[in-house]
């Protein structure tokens, strides 16, 4: 039955194209092969420790969510908001955020110690613990993009045979703008959250501060629906066949830039507030300590802030950039990375200070340095090639763009 | 009509604009305001409501309130304490639960420190573990269920003072202090889970059981307490005035550790008389 949907696609087998599946094919087998390592000796291959607890799984996990924000973002633009003429993204924001999540629960999953027990969050509750909140919303909202996407899934020609199926599926377009404004709340809570998980510790100076969740959910807003528009654009080169009409793809691109914009205000605010009225010992000892002893010092903020937003905005919203798509989808991989290198940086910084707790002079604990091992490199080549798979698998058999008006 | 006007010209309109403002400030007010401001659950967070469920799933309200003071002034840095600790709890003597180091004072004077976990009453270790595998039983210690722990090392990450330890293998060393400083009383914990000092819990339970004191009867006593040479350091129940955990308290002037950050400790320090 699949088969028959299929033929005219095959024909697509081109040289670039086997390559192509054979590099995925290389980093899933890598991700295995690591994966593999990392479940029967334990985390002890990694070159995380009890100074440097986490590490670059949790900057995949924490960027695979971001970056998949446009899912909601868009999502409740078009239910919420009614500017229908996006409504031809949606599909396709929302795929992009259902690879994001699902590959930040498979680093998740194989980040703790006991994958075995993933399942107790669910079970047994700490309503006080951001990370128990966090679990949940991600959970939440995971089910609420498979129910937005089963619509587009029930199209597949396999499902020929089951027109109650597709029947039942379709009739979930009528609870599509409840389920945005749900997806809307579960996503502003968890995605702010994820901030918020450095920013209660109160352990550690350089990351107990309430901007973190603002920064983090204002970065996820601006650079989630950029990503899905530069993935549209690249669809486009490489299947030659249009994707969504080019004008809501600048429109995207534009409103990335008002929102890399106000996360540009809150970081300049952030760096004040820190720097002049949240200025206690402890945060001066620590942030004096992060530009004299380790990578992490205050040339990465500013490097951040220049390729990770400012050029972005430039080719967002400067007319003669954001013409060219090129450029526009040469922004969104800066402010991709970007948000990839805020993640490391954020988490890494903060652990690698050393805490302070004796009455003492001298004493404090072991200071931290990290980088990360060749196990873990290889579960995160893994999780990306897994989302990559995905894409490619969901460009090739879903039907993405074709997407007709309600009622039609 | 709005739409066929927004359809005809595709730029950002007025009305796109500002619905898009609107949700971006809309977000981030809501944002904070659950996350940081009126709306969190975070913002009023005691952990004792936590613990008082404990109280609430059966176990026996004691009235106690476990607690140890420790004298910088008397210390000599044996590290007698790390060791019994390492053996009795079958500690990976790499990462003690219990640590000891050479100080100085700020007028130059060594002196010398040590750190069990300190028993936060509202222990920030506590208030982020996702899957409540540790909690401020209610008799003040800090207890770890090891059977629940994901591994996530949250806690390890939280604590102010780094008494967590994660296991990240499977241990197969075999432990020097055994039985130089005793024989484990207790297994060791699998690979994946986050361990810590439990003041030991299993003599003080076990203790209570038998009718002894804790902090008294070296039985009931925790390891590092009971094999001090020189009585650095006293263990009891801080809400019993006549124990000598509560005399020194009361007494001698105290300190705890990072106590600006109001996690109220159970461990108290006596300052060297030289001062600090």
């Amino acid at each position: 039955m699949t088969a028959t949907a299929l033929p005219r696609k095959v024909a697509g087998f081109t040289p670039g194209m086997i390559g192509w599946l054979a590099f995925l094919a290389l980093c899933l087998a890598i991700g295995v092969a690591s994966a593999f390592q990392v479940l029967t000796r334990g985390l002890i291959v990694t070159h995380m420790s009890n100074t440097v607890p986490w590490g670059l799984w949790i900057t995949v996990d924490l960027s695979a969510i971001a970056l998949g924000a446009g899912a909601f973002t868009l999502s409740a633009v078009v239910y919420l908001f009614g500017l229908k003429r996006f409504q031809a993204i949606v599909r396709l924001a929302v795929f992009v955020g259902f690879i994001g999540y699902t590959a930040a629960l498979l680093a998740l999953v194989m980040d703790i110690g006991r994958p075995d027990r993933f399942w107790h969050p669910w079970a047994f509750w700490n309503v006080h613990s951001v990370l128990w909140e966090i679990t949940w919303c991600i959970t939440i909202y995971l089910l609420i993009m498979v129910f937005e996407f089963l619509p587009v899934v029930a199209e597949l020609k396999a499902f020929d045979r089951w027109p109650r199926f597709r029947s039942l599926a379709h009739s979930l377009h009528k609870v599509a703008p409840y389920l945005a404004l749900l997806g809307l709340g579960i996503s502003l809570l968890h995605q702010s959250s994820l901030g918020a998980t450095y920013g209660v510790v109160k352990a550690r100076a350089i990351w107990f501060k309430p901007s973190m969740p603002i920064m983090f959910i204002l970065s996820a807003v601006a650079v989630g629906p950029a990503v899905t528009m530069a993935i549209a654009y690249v669809i486009e080169w490489v299947t030659s066949r249009p994707t969504i009409p080019h004008d809501i793809l600048r429109t995207i691109a534009r409103f990335s830039g008002f929102g890399l914009l106000i996360y540009l205000y809150i970081k300049l605010w952030d760096l004040a507030a820190t720097t002049y009225y949240g200025r206690t010992p402890s945060v001066q000892e620590a942030l004096a300590r992060l530009g004299d002893t380790t990578p992490y010092g205050f040339g990465v903020w500013v490097a951040e802030i220049l390729l990770g937003i400012l050029l972005p905005v430039l080719f967002f919203l400067l007319p003669r950039f954001s013409r060219r798509p090129g450029l526009l989808v040469l922004g969104a991989f800066c402010a991709m990375i970007g948000v990839v290198f805020n993640r490391w940086d954020v988490t890494v910084s903060g652990l690698v200070i050393p805490l302070n707790y004796s009455p003492g002079t001298i004493y404090q604990s072991a200071a931290g340095v990290y980088w990360p091992s060749t196990a873990e490199w290889g579960v995160a080549i893994g999780v990306v090639g897994y989302a990559l798979t995905l894409l490619t698998l969901g460009i090739w058999l879903l039907p993405l763009f074709n997407h007709r008006p309600q009622g039609q | 009509m709005a739409k066929k006007r927004q359809k005809a010209k595709l730029e950002l309109t007025r009305r796109d604009f500002l619905v898009m403002a609107g949700t971006a400030v809309g977000s981030a007010v809501f944002a904070q305001a659950v996350t940081t401001g009126p709306l969190s659950p975070f913002a009023t967070l005691r952990q004792r409501q936590v613990a008082g469920r404990e109280g609430d799933l059966g176990l026996a309200t004691t009235g106690k309130r476990w607690g140890m003071v420790i004298s910088l002034d008397r210390c000599i840095g044996c590290e007698y304490c790390l060791r019994a600790c390492c053996a009795t709890n079958d500690v990976n003597p790499d990462k003690p639960w219990n640590i000891v180091a050479e100080e100085k004072s700020s007028a130059g004077q060594t002196f010398f420190f040590s750190r069990p976990c300190l028993h936060c009453q509202e222990a920030p270790c506590v208030e982020v573990c996702p899957v409540r595998a540790t909690y401020v039983r209610d008799d003040g210690l800090v207890v770890m269920d090891y059977d629940r722990c994901i591994g996530c090392r949250y806690c390890e990450v939280a604590c102010p003072y780094d008494a967590r330890k994660f296991n990240w293998e499977e241990r197969t060393d075999e432990n020097p202090y055994v039985p130089t400083w005793g024989t484990p009383e207790v297994d060791r914990r699998p690979r994946g889970v986050v361990e810590k000092c439990t003041f030991c819990i299993h003599r003080i339970d076990a203790g209570l059981a038998k009718g002894l004191t804790p902090g008294v009867d070296f039985e009931a006593t925790p390891a590092c307490v009971s094999i001090c040479p020189v009585g650095a350091r006293t263990f009891g129940d801080l809400h019993d005035p006549e124990s000598p955990v509560a005399q020194l308290v009361a007494n001698t002037p105290t300190l705890r550790l990072r106590e600006e950050l109001g996690t109220e400790p159970s461990v108290y320090y006596i300052p060297p008389k030289e001062g600090l």
